[in-house]
């Protein structure tokens, strides 16, 4: 990606709805307008995520996942064998439709392929195919189908590969597929995980990455590393890079998608604490490995709130490259 | 043979009903209505999560935990010496809890579970077993920042909630589970357990269950048997070499099992020819008068619907295996 600067930016892919786009939401989950009348407003906030990105100068954009509910009941309503089980608590009173596999798993056609044509029309700057992996789709959905976990991580892998092919197809030259769930169980299925993973990459030449969080990630490493993609993406900012020292002991050989600001707190970080972030990481990778990213999607932050800390993260990228000088 | 429930049951109903703890919840934290007002939307919903369990047939309940944001801060909030911080992932489950903090010294200071036994019993025609999560769970799933040992830690916990042990006696409970979930990762702890659990069950009357889920107690089966519980529970949904460990160590002659095996963690329904199998099964090493049927862990995992099929299952294979062995 030789037209990227040194410490190229990016983000996890979610960012939050406009309210406008929320109350349609409901309004179409309550059957109260038509679906071409949700999508164009879906079109509308898509298009001010990709003006907004460029305006913050980020390097590499997504389209902002303005369609979808979560990220695994977003591809279970578009794959075939699913349905929705109901609402299930997560914490406090919050509340996630999951999905149930009731029948063989399958792609109907592309899922994500028209937005990502669609976002990438609207700039010269390059966008990322989002996609949920097929071993967090299976582990945050039920299954009354499959007799193992293993026959439905890989059908799905199958089924999202396909979808990783057409993105490439439509000139996606970034994939990132999502792995949230992969350290669940890190002994017993890891190397399911990394299997399925193979399947969606499997030939590929676009640049792929993986984003993981939330759990245990010392627990997986160094074998996270023979994941097959080129970056690995994950939250430092949130444990105040306490992960560098896990990198210390064993290097780190992928590309990494650095989170330098929190994606779970109110407060906008400083340019300076995200320039201090890359400074501190620059202990255990090389500069060139560096991609600098928020911890996690933005989705559950207010638009303003996004937008301080992408500038902060903007700013603090720029300020680290100057200081590298000429080595960029 | 006993049916029974395990803990949680769903909050609030499938859609298109509404949510009314949810949106009680929404309401108090924006302050529009008040803590009692609250609590009466958890009396109600506590009601209905009983009347659930008892349509189904179960012949040993629980209040359904309606009250519990989770199984850690619902103790940890109403003890002294810790402070609540942020989210953490609850086992290998996709679900989360506030992770407490001990930051001085643990204390029990007032019943904690008392109250909402009585409110459960009251509202209940059937028998109603108060959970307590146990001292050794509580304190793994807590951050130290006082103790200097996490067996100093654990072993203060068992005796903080060996006084709550003591506030139910008086309350004459048919049973009352304590969870430690915990212990079945990390079997090298087996010592430190005995000696909390000593603690714990120090001077308690009523006969208390040990139960254990999200994985097996192959390397603890034998320990266990030694400790002073009349019910052993057991997960054979995400533990299904507990069969193993039963087959080759057999259960002791004077306790009963808890027979955890419809998965609370999935939507599938077991059929009635499966479970009667198991229960066939089980038959060869533990006399099924002495096996309380459950799901494997607390039934929050499902939609509200899908806890209620696998509870209805349960009576349904209780028929069927009174017929069978008529």
């Amino acid at each position: 990606m030789s037209e990227l600067p040194l410490f190229p930016t990016t983000t996890v892919g979610s960012f939050p709805k406009p309210s406008y786009l929320l109350e349609a939401r409901r309004k179409w989950l309550r059957g109260q307008i038509e679906r071409g009348a949700l999508r164009e407003l879906e079109q509308q906030a898509t298009r001010e995520w990709i003006q907004r990105q460029e305006e913050l100068g980020l390097d590499v954009l997504v389209d902002g996942e303005m369609y979808r509910g979560d990220m695994v009941a977003y591809f279970a309503d578009e794959l075939e064998g699913f349905a929705i089980a109901g609402l299930v608590r997560s914490y406090g009173n919050r509340y996630y439709p999951k999905p149930v596999v009731t029948g063989p798993v399958g792609r109907k056609g592309p899922i994500t392929v028209g937005w990502f044509r669609f976002a990438q029309s609207l700039t010269g700057k390059p966008v990322k195919g989002m996609l949920t992996g097929p071993y967090t789709i299976a582990e945050w959905s039920f299954n009354e189908y499959y007799p193992t976990r293993r026959e439905l991580v890989m059908e799905l892998a199958r089924a999202i590969h396909e979808e990783a092919v057409d993105l490439e197809r439509a000139g996606a030259r970034f994939i990132q597929i999502d792995e949230p769930a992969i350290h669940t169980r890190p002994d017993e299925d890891f190397d399911l995980a990394r299997e399925a993973l193979e399947v969606v990459v499997d030939g590929l030449s676009a640049y792929t990455i993986t984003h993981v969080c939330y759990g245990d990630v010392p627990r997986i490493y160094p074998k996270m590393l023979d994941l097959p993609v080129q970056q690995i993406d994950l939250a430092l900012k949130n444990e105040d890079f306490a992960l560098l020292e896990v990198f210390r002991r064993h290097p780190f050989t992928k590309d990494i998608g650095l989170g330098v600001v929190d994606a779970h707190s109110h407060r906008a970080e400083s340019p300076e604490e995200v320039l201090d972030g890359i400074r501190r990481s620059l202990e255990v990778f090389e500069p060139r490995q560096v991609y600098v990213s928020p911890d996690c999607g933005l989705k559950t932050r207010t638009i303003e709130e996004t937008v301080a800390k992408l500038r902060a993260m903007v700013e603090g990228a720029r300020r680290a490259r100057d200081e590298l000088g000429p080595r960029a | 043979m006993r049916t029974t429930s395990v803990g949680s049951y769903p909050k609030i109903p499938d859609l298109p009903a509404p949510g009314r703890w949810r949106s009680a919840a929404e309401k108090l934290q924006r302050g529009e209505i008040t803590p009692e007002e609250f609590r009466r939307v958890e009396d109600e919903v506590t009601r209905e999560a009983i009347a659930e369990q008892v349509e189904a047939g179960l012949d040993l309940i629980t209040d359904g935990q309606i009250r519990w944001e989770d199984g850690q801060t619902y103790f940890a909030r109403r003890m002294s010496g810790f402070s609540i911080d942020g989210l953490q992932r609850w086992f290998d489950t996709n679900v989360y809890y506030r992770q407490p903090v001990a930051e001085g010294p643990v204390a029990w200071q007032q019943p904690i579970t008392v109250e909402d036994y009585r409110f459960a019993r009251q509202h209940s025609p059937k028998p109603v077993k108060p959970v307590v999560t146990g001292p050794y769970t509580l304190a793994r799933l807590s951050q130290n920042r006082f103790y200097r040992s996490l067996g100093e830690f654990v072993l203060a916990l068992a005796r903080a909630l060996n006084q709550e042990l003591r506030a139910l006696d008086a309350e004459s409970p048919p049973l009352v589970q304590v969870d430690e979930p915990a212990i079945l990762q990390h079997p090298e702890d087996l010592p430190m357990f005995r000696e909390a659990v000593a603690a714990l069950l120090e001077g308690v009357r009523s006969p208390v269950a040990l139960y254990t889920y999200f994985g097996d107690a192959r390397q603890l089966l034998a320990a266990f048997a030694d400790l002073p519980f009349a019910v052993i529970g057991l997960d054979f949904a995400a533990g299904s070499r507990n069969w193993d460990a039963l087959e080759a160590e057999g259960f002791p002659a004077d306790r009963r099992l808890g027979f955890g095996l419809l998965d609370a963690r999935n939507t599938r329904l077991e059929t009635v020819d499966e479970v009667l199998r198991a229960l066939d099964r089980l038959s060869r090493v533990v006399p099924l008068d002495r096996v309380d049927l459950g799901p494997s862990a607390g039934l929050e995992f499902l939609p509200r619907r899908a806890a209620k099929a696998k509870l209805v299952r349960l009576s349904e294979v209780k028929r069927a295996a009174l017929e069978v062995t008529r």
